[in-house]
């Protein structure tokens, strides 16, 4: 780091970074510049002249804005003198004009409620008791820091606009908008999608929509980063509108594995209102989603499980902890070890996890254990024998410096969403968005001409395969690190002659050319990422994928590389943690292989109990081997499964078949349905622990709401039901003393502790106290593992088509469509997106249907278990890529409206993905008049 | 020379003497003479040389700059002298053609003014032209091809010494001498802030970036200044060429010349300028067979005086919303695209051509010590002669009403004048004696700027006068900045008050207030300078606002016969 600036700060010497702005220099130095527009993470903007100071330098004093002025060396900064808080009060007097101010003015500020009668006959709009942000309106808090007097010589106006309170989860109140414009720079800057701007000029300029088109249509993606930098109450979300936080705590997300790190507010009432996305937030610097945002208030949701309750005569009945564990354990033991199955909760700790892996492993005598999510666990432990790591290999945030960005069969806009911003930051940056594909997703807008490849469904791996061999004919390998540093490359080139180009063309329906250009975009950039998934991949196809990636990575060389590496894209928010600590069935905590003996006997002493030998079932073969009635019994601890999750379909079926069963979980549903004894769980926001995100980030969980009931952290019910079992080491008091244990049995977490998460999160593999974590995974050249190419197979493409549903539907989803008007409808008060939808058919396809462009058609889809089909109907557009291909694209607008009229509790976990679906297509007949 | 130069040459002489040839009849265009009908005019002299089978030129050359004139013929026959004609109408032009173009005779009694065409030759009872009035006090530097040449024509700036800059510098001196010529000269910027050209370059060319840009500045919002439209009208090759020359004094890469939109006269010039200069080796790689290659390109706006300002003017150009970004980082460091930028306005530019050619220490010869060079002064509003006029520096304000303008019409008295555009400020009759440079002109309270000069005379009340400077400002703040974009608005709605005489003593202070936050706090020059008319105004006519506000005199101007209408831009 170059050497840091020294200056004088208000005749005080200080030291500040190169590059920093006076701003900065002072927050970092804990001096108070008041300020309205400038945000920390965020470019400056230098509007509101709040953050003025006085600056001498080179002989020459000036009135700059110390938000935009950099420090410069031997510089003299004065932030408080007279003439400039003269200036900062004339500024203030004169957005006061325009802003409500009646209370701000008031020395009874301190006093008065919402619902006091006002002395001063001060209008109701005008006052700030009633605003949603009162006492934390960073307006509010630099008016009072200026100490104004008491009257303003400038007329006020109330400017009298409607609010805005009909789109999903936001209100807008432009009355109280002071044009700073942060909304607008957050979301062109931060989140990229220009939803919002500024609009008209001089004295009406304003924030908003362009044209003041309703959020739906205006390209938003409901993350909320608006609300979260508003200085005012302009912007606010709708629910707990006007509650204060009486506490707040530092958390993690619990919805999917980014792992962002949230401030969680909690009312008086233990209510959990708000969520803000936390500036401090290593993976998320600041950003949450939708989800994060509006749908993570489930622990407030009426209608929780609250007691243990027992099914006595084929009722529940409320019973307490201790019968219901007595008889959980009573029952279980009926069963013979592999008769029993144990699935955890994709929202649990990794002290749950751990705790729940032990459980089966020691007081069950089985391996069938897993997290509910973790269904396509080939996506990274495949990668053991690459990579040697079962975890993505690179910092989330440093995506932002790749210089391509490979995206294949995952939707990180809408499944992995802050994971998508800094993929956006390096698009706008200029780097390579390729995308692999066939649906349209947002990510494949950010690809540049030729560059979003649409991959016949299932041919993915071939077309991987292919991109390496471009790579390697067009010599852009990374000679040095693939020689050096890696294993296997003959091997893996004797195969890799067999992807021909012609022939992989062929099969995966790209051409040549775009096979090429992807391969240049990738191979040829100094740092190049791959965020992969299995959307739209066939399940015996996925660890061949995770190797086929890592294999691209590793001849580039963009393993050990900043900007660059691999991140599989799954589903769960500590599914990650699960996998680390053995809530898994082919593994014991630290990826100690249940097969290896030594690995058996090592924990076999750790837990004092003989591990199983025969290899645990995933979930997905649990719920097979449920609804086969192999296993007979279960534990589930559900918090968070969404039974019609694609990839658990089955699962409500299969637990119907048995014979006994105990869950966990919040609210009444579905899985609770078949229990015979139901333990109230706990939430995330109700307990301590920690998460794991995608990245490997083991981060804190805090708990910030209290329990007034008999609700439990997943692993102390799992406890306590081991003890109630008869086994030992399942006398844990807290999360931190599980936490120790983890770190004494998982080499990678041995560094962590508790403590140390207090200063932030840190990335296993941390072996020592002293470690710092690992950021990049063989960023050194890792003296226990070399990384290791994996010869690959090209193959046909496997005919995955039902003879009856004829056609895959590749359904996409993007925030924006600039060609395809839309119209929204006002509907008992809330907005809806209505509009034609158009189906993408082949013309070889519509014709052979007797179909034409502009004809309405019908696609149905398979009837799932309770006999719905999934119905389309649009107007034909003759323009898919290939024949068997159908594609729609509708719009985000649409999920979020339905995600805001769910009357389902908990709504995030159920928001639908994007599974590439079979279908059937038909022309349907449309009366006269209606087209 | 070079080859590729003298061949340019020689093309343009030719070009030349074939106008000189046989009969050629200039007819001033540009925005003025468009407005004066000069479009009739010479579709008469068409029709006429074709009905009577009369062999002549017509050309529609730019405007000389004495509006009041216009439309401003010029007939020249071989050997004849050249004669100006004001105010032609369409059916003055049969006269012309039969009795001046094929007779050979000019109409003395309509004649305006003339040139001889040798030693000796007189016109009797016409005044020669170079010794009318506001004619004589003219010095034309950049304006010296105005009404002379048709400014579509590259080969007719050619023949009249042009490119000679150019090709003098590429043919020779290295891009620090130019440069070096450049601060020799004196020149300051002319867009309002007089900053020495020279010492900008200096920034740019400093600066080892290899894409590196030279922005031209013709947002010219100004009301009543038309100088940088009218050298783009009227010889857009002088600009040009001084675009090429800054671009190779600071090795800059490429040259954007950025018009408000809706100017379709300059527009559609400096397109043609431009891509004529292309097709002729003047823009693109290595110009006149030297190693310097520059490309220039016009880019448009909209509606927006902001965007003159030069930072809003990169975000335009970028394709953003029109508003000022923060410095540092200054332009040369950081500007249009992220890459180095200069920007200039056009009068700047097109002085360089000529300092080049004839040397900085020419240049410097004219005008004061201080302000060298000339001032394209735009006269409007109550005077008689109305027009472009590019005098040298160092006259008084005064010499340039009653010499150059004529003083007002119907023998009234000049009372006020509105300099340097609507942030400049208004100056009372204590102030004509100012001499018009620079700095004489900031230390009386008022700005050169960009040039332009409203005529307000006894009759003018300068209450109702500042309001609509004021109301301008107001209406074209960008919104960004909080104390231009509400200190404008506050400051609007007290001066309507004034005007309406409902305002108090204590709204001198607030104004004071209001307009030292602006001052001080504002981001760009609009705001910082926002509160000049009223500072001004209220120097010069105390009296008027006290009438006003203390002696409730009634309402003023357009408050007075309810004709006001609030502008609807003050708040949301």
């Amino acid at each position: 780091m170059a050497d840091a600036i020294k200056f004088t700060m208000d005749g005080q010497e200080i030291e500040a970074q190169p590059g920093q702005t006076i701003i900065q220099a002072a927050m970092d130095a804990g001096t108070y510049i008041p300020y309205l527009c400038y945000m920390p993470k965020m470019e400056p903007y230098g509007a509101c002249r709040m953050c003025v100071v006085e600056t001498e330098s080179n002989g020459r004093t000036m009135t700059q804005a110390s938000c935009t002025t950099p420090v410069m060396p031997e510089m003299i900064v004065r932030t408080k003198t007279g003439d400039i808080q003269e200036l900062r009060r004339g500024i203030i007097d004169l957005l006061m004009t325009e802003h409500p101010h009646g209370c701000l003015t008031c020395h009874r500020i301190e006093l008065c409620g919402p619902q006091d009668v006002c002395l001063r006959h001060v209008r109701v709009t005008d006052r700030c008791t009633i605003c949603p942000k009162n006492e934390r309106c960073e307006l509010k808090d630099t008016v009072r820091s200026m100490e104004l007097d008491l009257t303003n010589p400038m007329e006020y106006h109330f400017r009298d606009l409607p609010r805005h309170v009909d789109d999903p989860f936001y209100d807008r109140d432009y009355n109280l908008c002071i044009v700073c414009a942060r909304c607008v720079r957050v979301c062109e800057e931060v989140r990229f999608d220009t939803a919002l701007t500024l609009t008209s000029r001089s004295g009406t300029a304003l924030v908003g929509t362009s044209h003041g088109t309703s959020l739906l249509e205006s390209g938003c993606e409901f993350c909320g980063a608006c609300i979260d930098v508003c200085p005012t109450g302009a912007l606010t979300e709708r629910d707990y509108k006007w509650d204060k936080a009486a506490s707040t705590a530092t958390s993690i997300c619990s919805n999917c594995p980014v792992g962002c790190q949230v401030v969680t507010e909690v009312n008086q009432r233990n209510k959990v209102i708000r969520f803000r996305g936390d500036l401090a937030g290593e993976a998320n610097n600041g950003q949450l989603c939708f989800k994060g945002k509006f749908a993570s208030d489930y622990p407030n949701k009426r209608g929780r499980f609250r007691y243990p309750l027992i099914k006595l005569e084929d009722e529940m009945q409320r019973t307490t902890w201790g019968l219901a564990l007595e008889s959980a354990a009573e029952n279980l033991k009926k069963f013979s070890p592999d008769q029993v199955a144990v699935i955890a909760s994709p929202r649990g700790t990794n002290e749950d996890n751990y705790v729940a892996g032990k459980l089966a492993r020691v007081a069950l005598g089985t391996n069938n254990v897993d997290s509910a999510l973790n269904l396509n666990p080939e996506l990274t432990e495949s990668l053991l024998a690459s990579t040697g790591y079962a975890a993505a290999s690179n910092p989330i945030v440093e995506l932002e410096k790749s210089k391509c960005v490979m995206v294949i069969g995952g939707n990180p806009t809408e499944e992995q969403n802050v994971l998508a911003v800094p993929v956006k930051k390096a698009a706008r940056a200029g780097a390579d968005i390729v995308v692999i594909d066939p649906r349209e997703t947002e990510l494949t807008r950010y690809c540049k001409e030729g560059l979003w490849l649409r991959p016949k469904p299932g041919t993915e791996v071939t077309l991987v395969g292919g991109i390496l061999r471009a790579v390697m004919d067009e010599a852009l390998e990374d000679k040095e690190f693939v020689n050096e540093r890696a294993d296997g490359l003959q091997e893996a080139k004797q195969e890799l002659w067999n992807f021909d180009l012609v022939r992989v063309s062929q099969i995966t329906g790209i051409s040549e050319d775009q096979i090429r250009a992807a391969a240049r975009a990738y191979g040829g950039a100094d740092s190049a990422a791959i965020l992969y998934g299995a959307d739209t991949v066939p399940v015996e196809e996925k660890g061949d994928l995770a190797l086929a990636v890592a294999n691209l990575a590793l001849v580039t060389g963009n393993i050990g590389r900043t900007g660059g590496g691999i991140f599989p894209l799954f589903g769960g928010a500590n599914t990650q943690g699960s996998n680390d600590v053995g809530a898994n069935p082919r593994f014991l905590p630290g990826y100690a292989a249940v097969g290896g003996a030594s690995a058996r006997d090592n924990f076999s002493k750790k837990w004092g109990a003989q591990i199983p030998a025969a290899s645990g079932l995933s979930t997905k073969e649990m719920v097979a081997a449920m609804a086969d009635g192999t296993i007979k019994a279960a534990i589930v601890m559900a918090d968070g499964i969404a039974p019609d999750q694609p990839g658990l379909e089955g699962l409500q079926e299969a637990l119907e078949k048995l014979d006994y069963l105990v869950v966990s979980d919040d609210f009444p549903g579905e899985l609770s349905h078949f229990a015979d004894v139901i333990l109230p769980a706990a939430a995330f926001t109700e307990v301590d622990g920690t998460y794991t995100n995608l990245e490997r980030r083991v981060q804190r969980v805090r708990q910030s709401m209290t329990l007034n009931y008999e609700e439990r952290p997943g692993w102390s019910a799992l406890a306590k039901l081991g003890t109630a079992l008869g086994a030992n080491g399942f006398e844990y008091e807290s999360a931190a003393e599980i936490f120790a244990e983890i770190a004494s049995v998982v080499p990678d977490y041995a560094g962590i502790s508790y403590d140390r998460l207090e200063q932030g999160g840190i990335q296993w593999p941390c072996t020592n106290a002293e470690a710092p974590g690992t950021a990049i995974i063989h960023g050194t050249p890792d003296e226990n593992f070399r990384p290791k190419l994996t010869p690959m197979s090209i193959r046909e493409i496997l005919d995955v088509h039902d003879a009856d549903y004829p056609f895959t539907l590749a359904h996409g989803r993007v925030l924006h469509e600039p060609d395809h008007p839309v119209d929204v409808e006002n509907r008992d008060g809330m907005n809806y997106i209505t509009r034609d939808n158009y189906v993408q058919i082949h013309p070889d396809d519509a014709s052979s249907a007797s179909i034409s462009a502009g004809d309405m058609v019908e696609l149905r889809g398979k009837a799932d278990q309770d006999g719905n089909t999934v119905t389309f109907v649009g107007y034909a557009k003759l323009d898919s890529p290939y024949t068997g291909l159908i594609s729609v694209t509708t719009l985000f607008g649409e999920l979020a409206s339905a995600m805001q009229d769910s009357d389902d509790p908990d709504p995030a976990p159920r928001v639908r993905g994007l599974p590439l679906t079979s279908v059937t297509l038909t022309k349907v007949s449309v009366p006269a008049g209606v087209a | 020379m070079t080859v590729a130069f003298a061949e340019l040459r020689e093309r343009a002489d030719r070009r030349w003497q074939e106008l000189n040839d046989a009969a050629w009849i200039r007819v001033g265009g540009g925005v003025s003479g468009e407005a004066a009908g000069c479009d009739e005019v010479i579709e008469a002299f068409n029709s006429e040389l074709q009905s009577s089978g009369t062999s002549g030129t017509v050309s529609r050359v730019g405007m000389y700059g004495i509006c009041y004139a216009e439309p401003l013929v010029d007939i020249k026959t071989p050997g004849g002298p050249r004669v100006w004609y004001a105010n032609v109408t369409p059916e003055q032009v049969p006269e012309l053609v039969a009795q001046h173009v094929k007779g050979e005779q000019p109409v003395i009694a309509s004649a305006f003014g003339y040139e001889p065409a040798g030693e000796g030759q007189v016109l009797q009872g016409v005044t020669k032209f170079e010794d009318l009035p506001d004619v004589a006090a003219q010095t034309r530097i950049a304006s010296r091809n105005f009404g002379h040449i048709d400014p579509q024509d590259l080969l007719q700036y050619i023949a009249k010494g042009g490119y000679a800059g150019l090709e003098k510098a590429l043919d020779g001196m290295a891009p620090d001498q130019v440069l070096e010529e450049v601060k020799g000269s004196g020149l300051r910027g002319r867009g309002g802030a007089a900053f020495p050209t020279g010492l900008k370059w200096s920034f740019l060319s400093g600066n080892p970036a290899k894409e590196k840009y030279i922005l031209c500045n013709c947002e010219e919002g100004d009301p009543g200044a038309f100088n940088d439209k009218a050298i783009l009208e009227s010889d857009p090759h002088t600009l040009l060429e001084g675009l090429i020359l800054a671009g190779y004094a600071t090795n800059s890469s490429k040259g954007f010349i950025f018009i408000r939109q809706g100017h379709d006269e300059p527009i559609n010039a400096a397109r043609k300028a431009v891509a004529d200069a292309y097709e002729a080796g003047l823009l693109g790689q290595n110009i006149l067979g030297s190693e310097f290659s520059y490309d220039a390109e016009v880019v448009l706006t909209g509606d927006s005086y902001v965007a003159g300002e030069e930072t809003a003017l990169m975000e335009a150009i970028e394709g953003k919303r029109s508003q000022p970004r923060f410095r540092p980082p200054f332009p040369a460091q950081a500007g249009l695209w992220g890459k180095p930028s200069n920007i200039n306005n056009v009068k700047s530019l097109a002085y360089v051509p000529q300092i080049i050619a004839r040397g900085g220490e020419w240049f410097k010869s004219v005008g004061t010590e201080k302000s060298a060079g000339t001032a394209l002064v735009c006269l409007s509003g109550d005077i008689n002669r109305p027009g472009l006029f590019e005098i040298p520096m160092g006259l008084t304000i005064r010499q340039v009403l009653d010499d150059v303008g004529g003083g007002a019409p119907g023998g009234k008295k000049i009372k006020v004048l509105q300099t340097g555009g609507p942030l400049g400020g208004v100056l009372g009759e204590e102030a004509f004696d100012t001499e018009i440079d620079f700095d004489a002109m900031s230390a009386a309270g008022a700005i050169l700027g960009s040039g332009g000069i409203i005529v307000g005379n006894e009759d003018v009340n300068v209450v109702d006068l500042t309001r609509a400077l004021i109301a301008f400002n107001q209406f074209e703040s960008c919104g960004k900045c909080f104390p231009c974009r509400l200190g404008t608005t506050h400051m609007l709605e007290t001066l309507d008050r004034v005007c309406m005489n409902k305002a108090y003593e204590e709204d001198f202070a607030l104004m004071d207030r209001i307009g030292n936050s602006m001052k001080v706090g504002s981001l760009c020059g609009h705001g910082q300078l926002g509160y000049n008319p009223i500072l001004s105004a209220v120097k010069f006519f105390k009296d008027e606002f006290d009438a006003c506000i203390t002696e409730h005199a009634g309402p003023v101007g357009s408050f007075a016969d309810g004709s006001m209408i609030t502008p609807n831009r003050t708040r949301p």
